[in-house]
């Protein structure tokens, strides 16, 4: 049993560490999120993506969310979402789309290693993930109403 | 004074996010130190020789394979490099696990993540793992079919 208590503290110390991080992204992300609606630059946002976001059955408002997850983090992007209030369908899509495509800048560089080159990996992550929440929110029409 | 109660609330807000959070991220972690501590993944390899053969992919590529897409894609790539300098891999295999683990890594953490967020976990899993699957097969066809050399 003595032997357990390493990982557990390995895995608590870790967990403890992704807190603080987490901390520190989305409470300013959820701030900043948060003065973009207040000042009526979401909006503006939101409207212009909004017919590219119809595609996915999400509101104009994910647009910041996706792209913050493209090109900062996950975590970011989870700041984001904290602001928005989503259905669980459209959150599912939304989660689809930033599970395949995230933190573009620092993973396409450390998938360059099995050969695969950086503009590639992106290109193919972004093309996977926009297909992804097509599909998805296509299939999910199909299925039931898509409310 | 509004901006200042709006910061306010957004920062309660966010904090009860975190809590949520946390309350799935600490047994995830200390369960995947668990088993990484009792070697699961090298008893898994294994068990998927059959999933890699689907994806032209030999024996040797099941270990970086499992450990990306339970561990993230970070783990992965340093296990690759490290079975592709022992020469286990060649640059073929190599750019379809880029491939594969690019579109489906860390799948129990950021699954569990976004449960807790109200994503539904099993699409999310079943369609990032069929779309990785798909993509890396058909690369694998057009790349063997042309008889592209990588160089």
């Amino acid at each position: 049993m003595t032997s357990l208590l390493v990982p557990i503290k390995n895995g608590f110390s870790k967990s403890l560490n992704l807190i603080l991080l987490l901390v520190k992204i989305i409470i300013p992300v959820s701030c900043l999120v948060a003065l973009l609606k207040h000042f009526g630059i979401m909006e503006l946002i939101a409207g212009f993506f909004a017919p590219a976001m119809a595609l996915f059955g999400l509101p104009g408002e994910a647009t910041l969310a996706l792209l913050l997850s493209f090109f900062v983090n996950f975590y970011a992007a989870l700041g984001a979402i904290t602001a928005m209030t989503l259905t669980p369908q459209q959150m599912t899509v939304l989660a689809v789309m930033i599970g395949i495509c995230h933190e573009l800048p620092i993973e396409t560089a450390v998938s360059s290693y099995t050969g695969l080159r950086i503009p590639a990996a992106a290109a193919l992550r972004i093309i996977t993930a926009l297909s992804a929440g097509l599909l998805l929110n296509l299939i999910y029409s199909l299925a039931g109403g898509g409310s | 004074m509004e901006i200042i109660s709006l910061l306010i609330n957004t920062i309660i807000e966010s904090l009860t996010s975190i809590a949520q959070l946390s309350l799935i991220l600490i047994p995830i972690l200390i369960m995947i130190e668990i088993a990484r501590h009792y070697q699961v993944i090298e008893k898994m390899t294994d068990k998927i020789k059959g999933a890699l053969r689907f994806l032209t992919l030999p024996g040797e590529a099941a270990f970086p394979m499992l450990a990306g897409i339970f561990f993230g894609i970070v783990l992965g790539a340093a296990l690759i490099i490290e079975y592709s300098r022992e020469g286990y891999l060649n640059k073929r295999d190599l750019l379809l696990i880029g491939i594969f683990l690019s579109i489906c890594h860390s799948v129990v953490e950021d699954t569990l993540i976004f449960a807790v967020f109200g994503a539904n976990p099993v699409v999310l899993l079943t369609t990032r793992l069929i779309l990785a699957i798909i993509i890396t097969r058909a690369v694998a066809y057009l790349l063997d079919r042309s008889g592209t050399k990588l160089a």
